[in-house]
């Protein structure tokens, strides 16, 4: 089972520096918050497809569409439920709460995409040391890429148990979703305890190879800015101003 | 505060923050599509881990609750809310084991959570509420302050999405967990060098009161300011929209005083 998004091609987008997607990625944040027009909105969607096809990234759209197609449904039922406007259609329900719940969803389906854009086509390890670069501490870095390598190691074990317990006699199956839930929560303790149980050894793996030995590491995977990314950043940055224009001056 | 730094020196404590963080995403990734408010909050049984993570790991139980909630939001809804649900979902573990140790409310030999006390489960569930309080004011604050979404909505929302499984599931993990905790030498305050792990004193009494009159103000009077300007608790509050000055005053004083408060101890 792969939970992980990144997709293995050889893109001009994969090849980017992760420093530079990750900022191509807060501006596609800033320019969704901005704006409250849906044609605008359509724009920026516009752009983050075309710069998600350049790296082959959009099969994962796949994925994530039960969330993508939640965030949506949900937005619009319930800003049209509660936000009101003078054009009544039905009930509460106005045509100014369904377009603003489009607007909402639309912007935050805009984020998503755009982080699925970036988790596609970086790995775990260059998001660590794209991090390291923009000086966060390796030890936190560290952290950070250990956790999610641990992500599907902790669902696996979580089966395992499932399963041993089932081959005991436990029913997982039967009931409607919340007892099957319920059902589950007990599981809970022993996947925590085998994968805290592990620390001791863990940390004397870590240290018997050299883990904090020096501040000046050195590291395998190597990155740097090049023509491409200035390019990129360049663009991002044109697009900021124009939207900031826009949003103040403008609008 | 200056543990939440200094244990990065540890390799333990680093350990235990990754360990932590991958466990508590590995359980909120799950309910990604039962969403609560769309593209910021869903269904979060994962919500009982926090409390329980600061109260065995400390500072390492606070970064991993953290990065763990970081870790989730990559998995379908990374957004602008993500850097809010950081620092949220931090002091949703970090106020917990700073109140459980300088509020008072439990006896000074007798500090380990093992919950073997009706004083202990009462402090315990107290520091569980302020540390989902924490967190839904500072998500809250976050949002309103960017116009995106209503300050009494979210907070309750999220301020009560986290207190009940914290509560619920939260009690019987911890009372499971504690005794292996302890037998493993894993609690923080058995990690950490002596002189990393703040003493108890006047200072960081006061510290902990005003970090629980700074949660209680900031929640209860940004919630008032917002339903006096027209918002409304809960899912009722979609009705009106964000960016209310007086809550955006009131909910960030909260916000920024419960870490300035963090300081103090």
């Amino acid at each position: 089972m792969d939970m992980f998004l990144y997709l293995d091609n050889d893109t001009f987008l994969h090849r980017l520096d992760p420093r530079t997607k990750m900022l191509v990625m807060l501006a596609s944040f800033v320019v969704a918050l901005m704006f409250y027009s849906l044609p605008t909105l359509l724009g920026l969607t516009l752009v983050i497809v075309l710069y998600g096809m350049a790296g082959k990234t959009l099969g994962n759209l796949k994925r994530i569409r039960f969330i993508l197609l939640m965030i949506a449904l949900f937005s619009v039922v319930l800003w049209s439920l509660t936000y009101g406007g003078p054009t009544k259609i039905l009930g509460p329900i106005s045509t100014e709460g369904i377009l603003y719940g489009i607007v909402i969803g639309m912007k935050f389906d805009i984020m998503i995409i755009s982080g699925m854009i970036f988790l596609s086509s970086t790995k775990v390890e260059e998001i660590s040391l794209g991090l390291v670069k923009l000086r966060l501490p390796y030890r936190g870095a560290f952290a950070f890429a250990t956790a999610i390598r641990m992500v599907p190691m902790i669902v696996a074990t979580s089966f395992t148990i499932a399963q041993a317990q089932k081959s005991r006699g436990l029913d997982l199956d039967s009931g409607n979703l919340l007892e099957r839930a319920k059902k589950y929560v007990p599981l809970l303790i022993p996947t925590i305890i085998s994968v805290i149980r592990g620390t001791n050894v863990f940390a004397m793996a870590l240290e018997s190879k050299g883990f904090g030995y020096s501040e000046d590491r050195t590291n395998y995977l190597q990155i740097s800015i090049k023509k491409g990314d200035y390019a990129i950043l360049f663009l991002a940055l044109i697009v900021i101003t124009v939207s900031t224009y826009f949003k103040f001056v403008v609008i | 505060m200056k543990e939440v730094f200094s244990m990065w020196k540890d390799t333990k404590m680093v350990v235990l923050v990754a360990l932590s963080a991958g466990i508590y995403a590995a359980v909120l990734i799950p309910f990604k599509g039962f969403v609560l408010i769309p593209g910021i909050t869903e269904f979060r049984p994962a919500s009982a881990l926090p409390v329980v993570l600061g109260l065995l790991f400390g500072p390492a139980g606070a970064w991993g609750a953290a990065i763990g909630n970081l870790i989730g939001d990559f998995f379908g809804s990374l957004g602008i809310g993500s850097s809010f649900g950081f620092v949220g979902n931090f002091l949703f573990a970090y106020v917990p084991y700073k109140l459980w140790r300088n509020l008072g409310m439990v006896n000074k030999d007798d500090m380990e959570p093992n919950l073997k006390s009706s004083k202990q489960i009462i402090a315990y569930v107290v520091v569980a509420i302020l540390g989902s309080a924490a967190c839904g004011l500072f998500i809250g604050w976050g949002l309103e302050l960017l116009g995106m979404v209503p300050f009494a909505a979210l907070a309750s929302i999220i301020t009560l999405n986290n207190s009940i499984p914290s509560i619920i599931l939260g009690i019987p993990l911890l009372i499971v967990l504690y005794p292996r905790i302890k037998k493993w030498d894993l609690l923080w305050t058995d990690i950490l060098p002596e002189e990393d792990v703040p003493a108890i004193t006047a200072k960081t009494r006061t510290g902990a009161i005003a970090m629980t009159l700074l949660v209680l103000v900031g929640l209860i009077g940004g919630l008032a300011a917002a339903v006096g300007g027209g918002q409304a608790l809960l899912y009722s509050g979609f009705a009106s929209t964000a960016g209310n000055q007086m809550v955006v005053i009131i909910a960030g004083i909260g916000s920024i005083g419960v870490l300035i408060a963090g300081w103090m101890q």
